[in-house]
């Protein structure tokens, strides 16, 4: 999905002169408006035949223009850096600048900083938030491409919606997990495709949800990484590595390492210590010599590094140790 | 044709000497008592092992002294050709055979020019591992299993190579390996399992079966292992050594089901005229058996490799590619630019 800077502009024309957008994002299909406008906010309503009570999320565009809207004390400002962007509404305590049915009835605010360059873009450019709701009617489930969206609506209400912008179908994830996190309580209000136990700590119930765990990750990183994997046969490490991998645009299929020990696929290197028994094994790998140059190095059985291996590698490297336990046979928790 | 080849692509460090199409020597390094004469210690993977040993089974399999009170004496004039292995592997256990292929190449000059050096794809030296004392047919399916690999390749002739199949994850030996390590057998079981799976009842868990999409050859085993760490994992250790066959069994039972029903949707795509199955799992008679019988059931010949040393990694596999090679012409034209490649596509 790209889109040129004369479509973007047009996108938020149409937002600050109070318009309705249907737009795609890094979930479903979601309708756009300008949220500091009243006429704008109540034609959502309207449109989704909103109780006005109930809120509407919100997208920023990172967390500097979330703390102009809402109360974030330093504690919530760690959950913010940690799940966004990312499939996640973050449910904060609002600044009571956005009318009554952006903040809910009890002065809250939802806010998503979506994993999406276009709706960050239209924020940006507008300066300001639009609204995060998926494009259905109240009670209604989510749509992944414009025409389905489309086929449920009455005459009067497609005359409403002031631009379509199609990003074709979507892949169908889920909308995001929406979290009140006031006073660290985490609370998780609707299950989207990822859940969290707490900033760090996420579940995965499938070889789906640990890809997007992945995703997560890799969309903070900024800078050359190693991330150390540690967890039992199983648990999804490769999984994980593989997903790695394809971020970073590697088309050949990725494998399992253990035989070779590591696979090298330019900027990328997949490695696995499963196999190494001794510290000396390490230093015949040329170990330190192999995971420099590379952007992003994933090491699945960080801990057969050996303890001194371990703590060089942390002085001389970005080092992110990721664990992964099974709680149930379908169910990992993944420490990042 | 004389032809020295060399693979150190893994753990074992492989030197074998070949007349043509005929093995005189196939040496591999754990499987010698190498180390009784030598007396070394054997570290695992890595280049230093290599580094230590390769002399020695390059000696061992020219036939030349291994001591200097040793009286055996090979002919290094004799070799026209030395073959290496260029990857897949471990690179850095590849550079080991490289190196020495190189090395031996300029040293040993025949007549003004170097000996001539042939570069191999470890894979391919799998497939030709079947071939030795047997007859081919073209277009043939190869079901390449070990440690590192699982495929399923269409060969159409040799030097003409697709592959149709390949695991998405783990290979087959890997994940029987692994499956050993959560039963404590240490790591790598995979022959312990199959010792143990003969005893035992393949029916006590139930497995899952993975990718039933008739569409796809491609292979997955991690599924699996975490389906079988999950069975296992609560169990008392008591009771886990008291069915242990069974639990073998079971694993083992899973694996082959996977590697029969794939290369039966590659066959009946496919419809070659012979099969072929190498690689170190193939070592194991249970699946060589359902395999034949399989082989059988298409009325289809199949061949495999006729001992066990041609299955697990070795040199005269190798050889026997640079063979074919060197009667193409297929020489590295460079001695000097010629490098490892750890992710060699076939």
């Amino acid at each position: 999905m790209v889109f040129d800077k004369k479509e973007i502009k047009k996108i938020v024309s149409v937002l600050k002169s109070g318009g309705l957008v249907l737009m795609p994002s890094d979930t479903v299909y979601i309708l756009a408006v300008n949220v500091s406008q009243k006429r704008a906010v109540e034609k959502l309503q309207n449109f989704k035949n909103r109780w006005i009570g109930k809120a509407i999320s919100v997208a920023v565009t990172d967390l500097e223009m979330a703390k102009d809207y809402a109360i974030i004390p330093k504690n919530e400002e760690i959950l913010y850096s940690h799940l966004l962007p990312g499939p996640f509404t973050l449910i904060s305590q609002g600044k009571h600048k956005l009318m009554r049915g952006i903040e809910a009835e009890d002065g809250s605010l939802g806010i998503r900083i979506p994993d999406n360059k276009l709706i960050l873009e239209v924020a940006k450019k507008l300066g300001g938030p639009i609204s995060a709701t998926s494009a259905n009617l109240s009670g209604r489930r989510p749509h992944y491409s414009v025409d389905s969206f489309i086929k449920t609506l009455s005459e009067k209400k497609k005359k409403m919606i002031d631009l379509i912008v199609d990003g074709g179908k979507l892949p169908r994830n889920k909308p995001s997990t929406v979290m009140d996190i006031r006073e660290n309580q985490m609370k998780v209000l609707r299950k989207g495709e990822l859940v969290t136990k707490n900033s760090q700590s996420f579940i995965s119930n499938s070889e789906r949800e640990t890809q997007k765990i992945a995703q997560l990750v890799f969309n903070k990183i900024d800078k050359p990484i190693i991330l150390g994997l540690s967890g039992e046969l199983g648990t999804g490490k490769t999984t994980f590595s593989k997903e790695i991998g394809k971020l970073m645009g590697i088309e050949e299929k990725i494998i399992s390492p253990t035989f070779n020990i590591y696979n090298d696929y330019g900027d990328f290197l997949h490695m696995d210590l499963y196999r190494i028994n001794n510290q000396a094994e390490i230093e015949e790998l040329t170990f330190f010599k192999i995971i420099s140059e590379k952007k992003i190095v994933c090491i699945e059985w960080i801990e057969n590094l050996g303890k001194n291996n371990l703590a060089k590698l942390k002085k001389i490297a970005n080092l992110k140790i990721i664990t992964f336990d099974y709680i149930d046979e379908k169910t990992r928790e993944i420490k990042i | 044709m004389k032809i020295l080849a060399i693979e150190t692509s893994c753990d074992d460090t492989c030197a074998a000497v070949l007349e043509n199409e005929k093995i005189l020597s196939n040496i591999i390094s754990s499987q010698t008592d190498l180390y009784k004469e030598w007396g070394g210690v054997v570290p695992n993977i890595a280049k230093q092992a290599h580094m230590e040993r390769i002399d020695l089974v390059v000696n061992k399999a020219l036939n030349l002294p291994l001591t200097p009170s040793s009286k055996k004496r090979g002919n290094w004039s004799d070799i026209d050709v030395i073959a290496v292995t260029q990857g897949p592997g471990l690179a850095v256990a590849l550079g080991v055979g490289i190196d020495k292929a190189k090395e031996l190449a300029k040293k040993y000059s025949a007549k003004g020019g170097g000996k001539k050096l042939v570069a191999v794809n470890h894979i391919e030296g799998h497939i030709l591992s079947a071939f030795f004392k047997n007859k081919i047919e073209f277009p043939a399916l190869c079901l390449t299993v070990s440690g590192g690999h699982t495929k399923i390749i269409l060969v159409n002739k040799i030097g003409d190579y697709k592959i149709v199949g390949e695991t998405l994850d783990d290979a087959a030996g890997e994940a029987l390996d692994k499956a050993a390590k959560m039963l404590g057998l240490g790591y790598p079981g995979g022959p312990i399992i199959e010792r143990l799976a003969k005893t035992g009842d393949k029916n006590i868990l139930e497995m899952p079966k993975v990718l039933r999409d008739n569409k796809i050859l491609d292979f997955s085993f991690s599924g699996i292992k975490t389906s079988f760490y999950y069975k296992i994992k609560d169990l008392p250790k008591e009771k886990i050594a008291k069915n242990i066959a069974d639990y073998a069994a079971c694993f083992q039972d899973s694996v082959f089901e996977q590697l029969e029903r794939k290369f039966k949707l590659a066959i009946e795509r496919y419809k070659p005229k012979m099969l072929l199955a190498s690689g170190g799992v193939m070592c194991n008679l249970e699946l060589r058996k359902r395999l034949r019988k399989m082989a059988k059931n298409f009325d289809i010949k199949i061949a495999m490799p006729y001992k066990k040393k041609l299955n697990t990694d070795n040199a005269a596999m190798i050889g026997l590619v640079a063979y074919h090679k060197a009667m193409r012409g297929e020489f590295v034209e460079d001695i000097d630019m010629l490098e490892r490649e750890a992710r060699l596509r076939l």
